[in-house]
């Protein structure tokens, strides 16, 4: 019974601040209050019209983009290097994979500063996209990994004994095959990449600014709800990612053993 | 092309990211032991000769520590509940999955707007009367571990779930119809099962609880630092690079020094609970 109780509540509890977020940009005041002054879509106003709102909202889809595609891509050789040609070590090599999971987020920023700044590419672009493909791999290969567990070898060996060239199986046999694996692969890096701001923090510069990081330096200097505006977006593109990601594999995956 | 230089082609894109990882992280732990070149353990010494500083790793551990505790307290529940639930799963899935995949800036920012000295709480109580001054909830310890056990509980309901779903319902209905009372067969059958599940819940959490920045500095303040927020302020504020590398250092192990321990202990106890099955 008290467990149910806790159960119940913790469900409540968990979407409680990002509804309160959402509703709380719709309020026509200056600032944040309880009871909310009135409805109006300023602060959307506000957002929509700053340029440099709009800029940094376009470099965080950009990288995403970039980084999903990057890490999917990178997950799906290792992933057909550890199940279709069975490379020894290959159960070690994906713990390896899975390894950046175990730091915490303020040490890996610190490690990415020492790396950046080898590679002279901290502040730039170039250098969040690599950063953003190291932090997402590890979530961007266990779908691929799973699908192409799933798919059956045999559909592959029919084609090439049928006469179909390696890379044409490849196109028209494989790929179809594990597509659900690599659409859930590019969603789930995206939304972790799109969202992610801790590492991220450390590296930006005055010339590249992701949205999340830009929210938080914002929280941190004003109260304006503004920030609530721009929450919102940010709740808006993961609830669109969520539900496609529900569409595409389901919901359950995130539960699910393989 | 043979095959073995195709396993390499395929590999190298995914090694090259490790790779790139593994080079900053020698590098992080070759620059906090050296001093103009030279190996010295000064940067360390520098920092456990700060009364301070010492206050504050203490600090991360009990935090880190409370949060933990506390997302396996509401966290087993949760699981426990959502497994076990004959209607629409998916829809309390849905509750789960989708606050964790919000951005935590996002979600520390809900507790700012709900906790803040003008926040929800404060205004209502003022509202209603009840408050003349506004309360104390956040920028002290229990804002800070709200918010984290907000944000990290996800990581934990979601380890305990998916080896609670792998548990089938007849296993507990078994050992109640041999006559076991609800209590003893959930003592006996669905905890020790369940256990993997709850030592990644903790390991995941406590990880992230040692390094978290944004939560701790957007509901702790400046005052009451730390790891993860001092790390930040010495690299954004101070520049002080080498310090900020010696205090990553510390992170990582105070980190790896609790969890490798138990990611050991939970191999070898998925390998005893496999053999038992086997049996």
């Amino acid at each position: 019974m008290t467990s149910r109780i806790i159960a119940v509540a913790v469900l409540l509890f968990l979407p409680l601040p990002i509804v309160i977020v959402v509703l709380s940009s719709f309020t026509s005041a200056g600032y944040l209050s309880f009871p909310i002054k009135g409805v109006s879509l300023r602060w959307y106003a506000e957002f929509l019209g700053s340029a440099d709102w709009l800029r940094v909202m376009g470099t965080s889809a950009l990288l995403a983009l970039i980084g999903a595609t990057v890490s999917t891509a990178a997950s799906l050789g290792a992933a057909w290097a550890v199940v279709r040609h069975r490379i020894r070590f290959g159960t070690v090599y994906e713990t390896i994979l899975l390894t950046p999971l175990i730091f915490p987020h303020a040490a890996i920023g610190v490690i990415m500063i020492v790396t950046l700044s080898s590679l002279g590419w901290l502040g730039t672009f170039t250098g969040l996209v690599l950063v953003h493909c190291i932090l997402t791999i590890p979530y961007a290969y266990r779908p691929v990994a799973a699908a192409l567990r799933k798919a059956d070898p045999a559909l592959e060996e029919a084609a090439a004994s049928l006469g179909s060239r390696p890379w044409r199986t490849f196109w028209q046999v494989s790929l179809p095959a594990v597509r659900p694996g690599l659409v859930t692969s590019l969603l789930f890096s995206f939304i972790i990449s799109f969202d992610e701001v801790t590492v991220t923090m450390f590296l930006v510069g005055p010339f590249v600014m992701t949205l999340p990081v830009q929210v938080f330096s914002e929280v941190l200097e004003s109260a304006s709800p503004v920030i609530a505006a721009v929450s919102a977006t940010l709740v808006l593109f993961t609830s669109a990612m969520v539900f496609v990601l529900d569409r595409v594999i389901g919901i359950q995956f995130f539960v699910e053993r393989d | 092309m043979p095959k073995f230089s195709r396993s390499v082609l395929l590999l190298a894109p995914s090694a090259l990211l490790l790779g790139v990882f593994l080079i900053g992280l020698i590098g992080l732990i070759t620059s906090s032991l050296s001093i103009d070149g030279q190996l010295d353990l000064g940067h360390y010494t520098a920092i456990l000769n700060r009364p301070d500083y010492v206050e504050m790793l203490g600090r991360t551990l009990r935090i880190a520590a409370l949060t933990t505790f506390f997302s396996v307290l509401l966290g087993f529940p949760t699981a426990y509940y959502v497994a076990r639930y004959r209607g629409n799963r998916n829809f309390l899935l849905l509750l789960i999955i989708f606050p964790w995949l919000v951005s935590i800036v996002v979600r520390s920012y809900g507790w700012v707007v709900i906790l803040g000295p003008r926040g929800l709480i404060n205004g209502f109580a003022n509202w209603v009367g009840l408050a003349d001054r506004p309360m104390k909830l956040m920028y002290n310890d229990f804002g800070v571990i709200l918010g984290l056990v907000h944000v990290l509980l996800p990581f934990m309901i979601i380890a305990i779930l998916s080896v609670m779903l792998q548990i089938p319902r007849s296993m507990e209905e078994a050992s109640m119809s041999l006559g076991g009372r609800p209590a003893h067969s959930f003592r006996t059958v669905v905890l020790p099962l369940a256990l993997p599940g709850i030592l990644t819940g903790i390991t995941l959490v406590y990880l992230m609880a040692t390094g978290a920045i944004v939560t701790p500095l957007l509901l702790g303040g400046l005052g009451d630092t730390m790891l993860g927020t001092e790390i930040f302020q010495e690299v954004m504020h101070f520049f002080d690079y080498p310090k900020a590398a010696a205090l990553a250092t510390v992170l990582l192990i105070t980190a790896l020094g609790v969890v490798l321990p138990i990611q050991i202990f939970e191999r070898w106890l998925v390998r005893r609970l496999s053999d038992g099955a086997g049996q």
